[in-house]
């Protein structure tokens, strides 16, 4: 139980998915159980010399166009002109899983809007893509004119604004930036805003788009994987790891105070049991050697949920695939668990999804959330050869027909931000 | 603006009626201002929230673009950049102060651009 003043738990009661292994529920879990990767061959900037060459992709979207006109998303996703003028593509799918998430936790719309006790908190870099042509245009006219949807559109608020409008969030709404534990950043503050009573439920909201714009700029920090073979691109704890694959879509997440939705009768996926962050102070954009920050966040989570390491039976690793970064998360997580005597099942989920950027917080917060709810657990369906640095880790290829009981979720983010879950199975 | 210098079947008019883009390109090369408004209709009806106006009805130049038709001031400011952008003018604020009807939201970028026509052309 979390030493947390007030004695409010917080519960995960609606989930939303739009992501490369899936954009429901179903097919999302079906991907996790089965290891179905959702990496898929890409081509950036109609030039085959790019070294990026699979990806995390979304299906059944189109947002390549700079045009929203032009964009297209599945047919029962009513989305407004109105409100498709001021978004980014990632704001799409955010709007098709936040859609998603309030349908699963049996709320309409109408059930949060103008409620004061209902918040937004979303995680979103902005649109790069976007960002870029609108300056190009300024530049072209020398000022003169501009798209007015330009601004709201592209800064990395796209999608507080977008949302909080079209949903008419009242409770509050914010947004995160902490590059990739950014998702994970808005649940933990969200967990506190229910914990202090501040409100009673908060939507919240990751997201990335995937396009040259966002994902080549990775390429140039020499941080993407160049293989074509998707198993061998997303391959994290495995020696021969090279890099990073990337991923776009949309994941949201229903957080609700405990007793509000009893009242209502909601089904609960897992309690949000307590969440902590350190950083490194190290380095811009590498991981700490040993996972430093990373260790401090993993402790300070567990003591915020009041458990101990030995009562972890699962933990989804940030594990991106790059040679320092999951290193670095190895020695971290066997600093934390060897101590204990603890041995808890390791995976990482990127290996099926790719690394989605802002939106990988909360996209494994709703992973573990519903393999706690459904009874399984991920595995490591692309790692062949255990690299020696994660070699006493618990990483099995295969995924487990048993839920974890006890999560911790990891993620970390540029400028060492390190940010961890614990997710507890709720008992009704 | 110069006409010389807009291009042949705009991407701004890709999704259009065949009517409005059939229009610009007569004006674009013969000049005729006075095609354009199956253009500017086109353009109001692209950028009014969709559920402002009932199935079947009809565009009338009286109509007021926010009291009648749903307009807010970005949806405006959308509609003015889409003018700018497609025929390369600039629209300053404090000419669309009297634009608040359909017809006089034609007559105004009719006027602009005639006007640019003869700007340009001296």
């Amino acid at each position: 139980m979390s030493s947390f003043p007030g004695g409010r738990r917080v519960l995960i009661t609606g989930l939303g998915f739009i992501t490369p292994i899936g954009n429901d529920r179903t097919t999302v879990s079906a991907s996790l159980r089965a290891g179905k990767h959702g990496l898929a061959p890409v081509q950036f900037l109609g030039n085959p010399q790019v070294p990026v060459r699979v990806a995390g992709t979304v299906k059944d979207f189109s947002v390549e166009s700079t045009s929203p006109r032009e964009w297209s998303w599945p047919s029962r996703y009513d989305l407004p002109r109105e409100t498709l003028r001021g978004m980014a593509p990632h704001g799409v799918y955010a709007f098709c899983a936040i859609q998603q998430a309030l349908a699963d936790a049996g709320l309409k719309p109408a059930d949060v809007a103008n409620d004061d006790q209902t918040g937004l908190f979303c995680a979103s870099a902005g649109s790069a893509m976007l960002m870029y042509n609108n300056l190009a245009l300024m530049h072209a006219v020398r000022g003169e004119r501009g798209n007015p949807m330009g601004v709201v559109s592209s800064i990395a608020g796209t999608l507080n604004f977008n949302l909080a409008a079209h949903f008419k969030i009242t409770g509050a709404v914010c947004g995160f930036v902490s590059a990739c534990a950014s998702a994970s950043h808005a649940i933990g503050y969200a967990c506190d805003e229910i914990r202090l009573g501040r409100l009673k439920r908060v939507l919240v909201v990751g997201a990335e788009e995937l396009n040259a714009e966002t994902l080549l700029p990775f390429a140039a920090m020499r941080a993407l994987s160049p293989q074509s073979d998707p198993k061998l691109a997303s391959r994290p704890f495995d020696a021969g790891r090279d890099g990073f694959v990337g991923g776009g879509g949309s994941v949201v997440l229903v957080l609700e105070e405990a007793s509000f939705a009893a009242a209502r009768g909601a089904s609960v996926y897992a309690e949000f049991a307590g969440w902590g962050q350190a950083a490194d102070g190290y380095s811009v954009a590498m991981s700490h050697p040993v996972g430093a920050g990373l260790q401090r966040a993993m402790a300070r989570a567990l003591a915020d949920a009041g458990v101990g390491p030995q009562e972890i039976d699962y933990v989804n690793a940030h594990g991106t695939s790059t040679p320092v970064g999951d290193r670095a998360e190895a020695i971290a997580l066997k600093t934390l668990f060897d101590a204990e005597g603890a041995r808890p099942v390791i995976s990482s989920t990127k290996g099926l999804t790719g690394h989605p950027l802002s939106l990988a917080g909360a996209m494994e917060a709703g992973f573990c959330a519903l393999a706690m709810c459904e009874g399984f657990t991920p595995g490591n369906p692309h790692l062949v050869n255990v690299d020696d640095a994660c070699a006493d880790l618990l990483l099995p290829r295969e995924s487990l027909a048993t839920g974890p009981s006890m999560v911790l979720n990891n993620s970390s983010g540029f400028g060492g931000s390190n940010v961890c879950h614990v997710l507890k199975r709720w008992a009704t | 603006m110069s006409l010389a210098n807009l291009p042949a079947s705009p991407s701004q008019l890709a999704r259009y009626p065949v009517e409005a883009r059939d229009a610009y390109e007569r004006f674009r090369t013969t000049g005729d201002v006075a095609a354009l408004s199956p253009v500017i209709l086109a353009a109001v009806r692209d950028f009014m929230p969709k559920r402002s106006l009932g199935v079947g009805m009809e565009l009338r130049s009286d109509m007021r673009l926010m009291e009648d038709l749903g307009y807010d001031s970005l949806a405006v400011a959308e509609t003015v950049f889409f003018f700018e952008d497609l025929f390369k003018v600039r629209i300053q604020n404090t000419e669309l102060m009297a634009v608040r009807t359909i017809g006089e939201l034609e007559q105004f970028v009719i006027k602009k651009l005639a006007d640019n026509s003869k700007t340009s052309s001296a």
